[in-house]
């Protein structure tokens, strides 16, 4: 693995921070906040992933 | 209307002045995490305001430091070195920390930390953009309070006085 794939692993610790942001701003409840958090973080991940693969796959078939 | 000023001030400060320690805590390893390591990625030089006219000058404009601006006390030295810089461009002012770093000093940077540096002014700015939603929780409470919520917590045996409205919220 190079140096410029690591840098994709400090998407990681944004992620996390925005979720655990965004769900305490909206719930009160720490159980709620916890679980939301994973929700959104796990969303989130599988958006981008997603989205990398479909840019991928054009890039590698244009 | 004080819990949103000292949650813009320090993130975390206005949850824990309206006694929600937890959060308080959450916010501040969040937020105040996310802005250090971005300034410790970007070399310390990623955090800076000049004065200029977006419509004059756009690229001397550093748009980014507009999210900066809400993690509060970490990020308020580099508009307190820009509007010195702007009026008394010769001055040495805490040594030039947070100040608008020279074109060739950029360029160096560019060289020495590749995408780290971007990668720096993404975290710090989002890190900014994050605390505007604990401002915004410090200011009015959380968006649901709704009955579900209070439901599950008389389910799980907790008064619902944790669930109410935070004191300091309006």
């Amino acid at each position: 693995m190079g140096a410029s794939s690591n840098i994709y692993w400090l998407i990681l610790p944004l992620v996390v921070a925005i979720s655990l942001v965004y769900s305490a701003s909206r719930h009160e409840a720490w159980p709620r906040i916890w679980s939301r958090s994973l929700r959104l973080s796990l969303w989130i991940l599988a958006i981008l992933i997603c989205t990398r693969a479909v840019l991928l796959l054009i890039n590698t078939q244009v | 209307m004080k819990a949103a000023f000292l949650a813009w001030l320090v993130p975390g400060l206005g949850h824990y002045y309206q006694g929600r320690k937890g959060k308080a805590l959450l916010y501040a390893v969040c937020i105040l995490g996310l802005y250090l390591v971005g300034f410790a990625l970007g070399g310390g030089k990623v955090v800076y305001w000049r004065w200029v006219n977006p419509m004059n000058n756009p690229e001397k404009f550093a748009p980014h430091y507009i999210g900066q601006f809400f993690v509060g006390l970490p990020a308020l030295p580099a508009l307190i070195q820009g509007t010195i810089r702007h009026f008394a461009p010769e001055s040495n002012f805490l040594w030039g920390f947070m100040a608008e770093p020279p074109q060739n000093v950029l360029n160096g940077l560019i060289l020495r930390f590749n995408k780290l540096l971007e990668v720096g002014t993404i975290y710090t700015t989002i890190a900014g953009l994050l605390n505007i939603l604990a401002i915004y929780d410090a200011y009015e409470g959380p968006a649901y309070l709704d009955l579900d919520e209070a439901e599950a917590e008389a389910e799980a045996g907790q008064p619902s006085s944790t669930v109410a409205r935070p004191e300091g919220a309006v």
